[in-house]
């Protein structure tokens, strides 16, 4: 949690990084935590809301009432004096001015509504979300539907306006000026005595309503911001300086340091600003070189965009190049090395979950879960462990080594080439459920041709001794490739071709492929 | 459940009619077959929503949105869908007793609160619902079922309506011993004589009752309770008796000239002309008050859309319509805003021939009837009529003549269907039943049960005059109420 908090603030230090709870028992430890590994807000999510898209069980049975986790999560903050330094929001069918006074003495000083703003935008809670057929054309992209909205923001203005005038009304009521003097004031709020019924009888509301005893000094509500220790990241002392006239201006720079395994996310703040200042394309390839020597920290290169080269000599942590966007990440052993790259493990677990975009190049056997949700990057390795390519939906990952176990589950987009060298990868490590295999030699030469010169750069960025084997061989070894392909994504991908053949173009031709598998009942 | 996609690809399409120049030859339906696939792809419209309305029989606004005998329109528009017509037919039938004459007579609450007619027209759920009895019955699913068993009671229902009907079905299949009274010639009440046979041809009333018959029911016709046989005889030789006899006196315009030979109220015309049809089976046999005369109907109701259409089968020379309210808007005004009955302009069958025949539609709108007009043999000759405007006088709305406009209009015929008042006195006064403010019989909704132990009222005698549909819930949920009264619990929905 402290990690993605950081790695997250890191790749863009305006935001605040709100981590959302389910309100339950023992969410107020669970918060506790969340707040030492710096969330700049806490959000206890009530048990009534859920989209349309949730099946009913989830929208009914999931988590408790908000009240009861908002409760107990700013006791647990007060008593650890955490409280000042997150805001503590609260969510779950919020409707009214009543509502957000009661989450705000119960703690709270941020409030979310969903369900009552989107019914005054016209929301006939079909429940179908997620079918694509919204017929107030809110939860859709279907033009034929979206021409059906009828609401309007001003609707929305309304709806919070008439709840700001009920809160208004409700704290001049109770004496209080502003929310941060109301917030966590359980005092004001007392158990109506009207209501009689025998269900209620034996229920002990004294543990919603405490206030834990604190000494003055404690902070009640949010009154300073996370210490996310930015400064001290290797981008804030050294990279950032050095890739100015990159950032401002475009011009090439190249950048050689040391790095050592407390550097976290090295190169994603510089990233930010590439992003920041040239749009999602980023600059031309290679236009910021940065050279490390050593052994890198987590998360090497997240979320780095178009126009970084890193080029690790050594090694790296877990997270390498986490949610890449377009960046390129090189990591190879030192030229004395004395281990074999293609037997020994040079990058940790979890390399390029996320990624949309991108290239690597990584000489050496990296962990498990490679290219979980990759969606975009394509990556070369010599070996990976277990769970490689789970929940691919894009990209391309080429293994000139062994896999571990459970490979391609839930593989549903791009494509795997594995050299396959002792025969048993289809029969030991193939997760089957939802790819194909071929052997690499019966796909049309073109595509051979593709990963050929894919090894060839390889070895170009890594002198990989692997590969240049492979590459001198390459007819025998040609032979020892597999080829994994998604069956969806090849129907998918027939379909495109056949439209882009019918002289379609972009998302036409996705449209058009689209219908087609939607008329085969897929 | 469904097709995510159907209301996407299909648009609305009813039950064709037959064209008006050739129906109104005839008195037999005005519907066309509709097409088995049509039908399929029709319910394919239906969105199976989150938070569906066509069921919910919810009153708003003082009007139905939504099925007041909460039809489980989403499923079996499904299994229409699916080609499941066997198990939509069951479901159906799980909640109406008489889908024939809902699926052909309801002006259909449910397609008002359908959500699909918030972005368009909405899903045709009377055409399906019919479409899928009429299946049952062609192809021999509906069969009598009698209860297993008697329960040894014996119930009496007064008035065989929808009200009447539905409670004797339902109290029949609880195993009680129903015997049903009805003052007509026939079983049926406004089914049969209320409503004309181009809307609900009698054999489709006669097939319902000879199954009813089938499973047990008594029915005894010409036979008027309070007059025929006393009420209070029913309380001796009953356990129960469940009285459904209507709101049948009719409002009255009582203005100079209502004397006049050629004045009727709407009902007696419906009456006898229905009456004409089921016992000669000829249309020229039985000239009545509207051959080739002017005709001017009041009211503009259902009634009087009947009546229209009756005055031009018989090929009357004009036929006018007076309402007294505004032309409705096209589309829904603002303050009548979607799940409500929609409150918009519509062309009924009625005045549909009426167009075809005379080249206008008959409606004349905010006109009031001053006086009728008599030559010297006590003939109607004319109607008085006037423009009004609605003005607000003392917090309410009231016509108020607009100067100048009084005009006179040829009329040999008159009829009045300007809606009912009420049941009538005579076995309330006899057997001493509570009334409420508007004459209607007291008896809680939900209950049922008058001031009279062991009676139970039901339909328009208990809420005034209403749909169909509302008869069918209160018959049922009446005879819900009758055999917790009779066996201490029940079993009925």
């Amino acid at each position: 949690m402290a990690e993605l908090i950081h790695d997250l603030k890191n790749s863009n230090h305006h935001a605040r990084i709100n981590v959302k709870l389910v309100s339950e028992v023992g969410v107020g430890t669970v918060a506790a935590g969340v707040a030492k590994a710096k969330a700049d807000v806490i959000l206890v999510s009530g048990y009534d809301g859920g989209t349309g898209a949730s099946p009913r069980s989830s929208i009914q049975h999931a988590g408790a009432p908000w009240e009861l986790g908002l409760a107990e999560t700013n006791q647990t903050l007060l008593l650890n004096d955490l409280r000042s330094r997150v805001i503590l929001e609260t969510d779950g069918q919020l409707k009214t001015g009543r509502d957000v006074v009661i989450a705000c003495l119960l703690g709270a000083e941020e409030f979310g509504f969903a369900t009552a703003p989107l019914i005054t935008l016209g929301c006939l809670m079909m429940r179908v979300c997620h079918k694509n057929t919204c017929p107030v054309g809110i939860a859709t992209q279907d033009p034929r539907l979206r021409e059906k909205f009828a609401g309007g923001a001003d609707a929305v203005v309304n709806f919070m306006n008439f709840v700001a005038e009920e809160i208004r009304e409700t704290m001049a009521k109770l004496g209080f000026r502003t929310i941060n003097e109301m917030v966590g004031r359980v005092d004001k709020l007392e158990l109506r005595k009207a209501i009689n019924h025998w269900k209620a009888k034996g229920l002990d509301y004294s543990g919603i309503l405490y206030r834990p005893d604190v000494d003055p000094e404690v902070g009640t509500y949010c009154q300073m911001k996370q210490d996310h220790l930015l400064d001290r990241s290797l981008d804030n002392r050294e990279i950032l300086k050095q890739a100015l006239p990159a950032i401002e201006s475009g011009i090439p720079v190249s950048i050689d340091l040391q790095v050592i395994n407390t550097d976290r996310v090295v190169g994603t703040m510089t990233g930010a600003e590439i992003s920041r200042k040239h749009g999602p394309d980023g600059l031309p390839e290679d236009t910021v070189r940065i050279n490390l020597a050593g052994s890198a920290g987590q998360s090497l290169g997240a979320f780095c965009p178009q126009g970084m080269t890193f080029t690790v000599t050594g090694d790296t942590n877990d997270y390498l190049g986490k949610g890449l966007s377009g960046g390129k990440i090189i990591v190879r052993p030192p030229e004395d090395s004395p281990f074999v790259a293609h037997e020994n493990i040079i990058a940790g677990n979890v390399c390029f979950y996320g990624a949309t975009a991108g290239q690597a190049f990584v000489s050496g056997v990296v962990g498990e879960r490679f290219c979980v949700r990759n969606s975009g990057v394509h990556a070369v390795v010599e070996g990976l462990g277990d769970h490689g390519c789970e929940y691919m939906t894009g990209g391309l990952v080429l293994c000139l080594g062994k896999t571990g176990r459970n490979f391609g589950a839930g593989m549903s987009g791009g494509v795997a080439y594995i050299y396959d060298e002792a025969g048993d990868f289809v029969s030991t490590k193939l997760n089957t459920e939802m790819v194909k295999t071929y052997p690499l030699v019966e796909c049309d030469d073109k595509e051979i041709d593709e990963v050929k010169s894919l090894i060839s750069r390889h070895v170009e960025y890594t002198h990989s001794p692997r590969g240049t084997e492979l590459l001198n061989d390459w007819r025998l070894a040609a032979e020892k490739f597999v080829k994994i392909m998604p069956e969806d994504y090849e129907r998918v991908l027939f379909a495109l071709k056949k439209a882009e053949d019918r002289g379609l173009e972009g998302d036409a031709a996705i449209q058009a492929a689209f219908e087609e598998n939607v008329a085969a009942g897929h | 459940m469904g097709k995510p996609t159907g209301f996407l690809e299909h648009e609305r399409q009813s039950i064709p009619d037959r064209s008006p120049l050739e129906r109104i030859k005839d008195w037999k339906e005005i519907h066309e077959p509709f097409n088995e696939d049509k039908v399929r792809q029709q319910g394919s419209r239906c969105m199976d929503c989150g938070t569906p309305y066509c069921h919910t029989g919810m009153t708003l606004a003082n009007m139905a949105s939504g099925c007041p005998i909460n039809n489980l329109i989403p499923e079996w528009n499904d299994l229409v869908y699916q080609g499941k017509w066997r198990d939509a037919l069951d479901r159906l039938h799980k909640t109406n007793n008489f889908p024939e004459f809902t699926g052909r007579v309801c002006p259909a609450p449910c397609e008002g609160s359908c959500v699909l007619g918030v972005i368009e027209p909405p899903v045709t759920i009377k055409s399906i619902e019919c479409s899928i009895i009429d299946k049952g019955f062609a192809e021999g699913w509906v069969t009598p079922q009698p209860p297993a068993s008697r329960s040894g009671k014996k119930v009496a229902v007064v008035g065989s309506g929808p009200a009447g009907m539905a409670a004797a079905d339902q109290l029949n299949k609880a195993g009680h011993s129903v015997t049903v009274y009805e003052r007509a010639d026939r079983i049926g009440g406004l089914l049969l004589y209320g409503i004309p046979n181009m809307k609900l041809e009698k054999e489709i009333v006669q097939r319902r009752v000879d199954l009813m018959a089938a499973e047990g029911i008594k029915f005894i016709v010409s036979t008027e309770i309070g007059k025929d046989l006393p009420t209070k005889s029913l309380l001796e030789d009953f356990d129960s008796v469940v009285l459904c006899c209507g709101a049948t006196k009719p409002r009255d315009l009582p203005i100079e000239g209502r004397d006049l030979k050629g004045v009727h109220y709407a009902m007696e015309f419906l009456t006898i002309n229905t009456q004409g049809l089921l016992e000669l089976k000829d249309v020229s046999a039985f000239e009545t008050a509207a051959k080739s005369k002017d005709v001017v109907v009041i009211g503009g109701g259902d009634t009087g859309t009947d009546c229209v259409g009756t005055s031009v089968r018989h090929g009357c020379k004009s036929i006018t319509q007076l309402e007294i309210m505004p032309r409705p808007p096209e589309e829904r005004a603002d303050d009548n805003p979607w799940p409500e009955w929609p409150k918009v302009y519509k062309m009924d069958y009625g005045q549909e021939e009426a167009k075809e025949v005379f080249g206008e539609d008959p409606r004349n709108y905010l006109t009031m009837t001053k006086k009728f007009l008599g030559d010297d043999r006590g003939n109607l000759k004319g109607v008085t009529i006037c423009d009004i405007e609605w003005k607000m006088e003392d917090g309410r709305y009231s016509p108020v003549e607009v100067q100048g406009s009084e005009r006179e209009i040829p009329a040999q015929a008159a009829f009045l269907a300007m809606g009912f008042l009420g049941p009538e006195d005579t076995i309330a006064e006899e057997l001493g039943l509570e009334r409420d403010s508007r004459s209607n019989v007291q008896a809680e909704y939900g209950r049922f049960s008058t001031n009279i132990e062991g009676v139970f009222a039901a339909g328009d005698m208990r809420r005034g005059q209403s749909l169909v549909v509302w008869a069918i819930n209160e018959g049922r949920a009446a005879a819900r109420e009758c055999d917790r009264y009779l066996m201490g619990e029940t079993s009925l929905p």
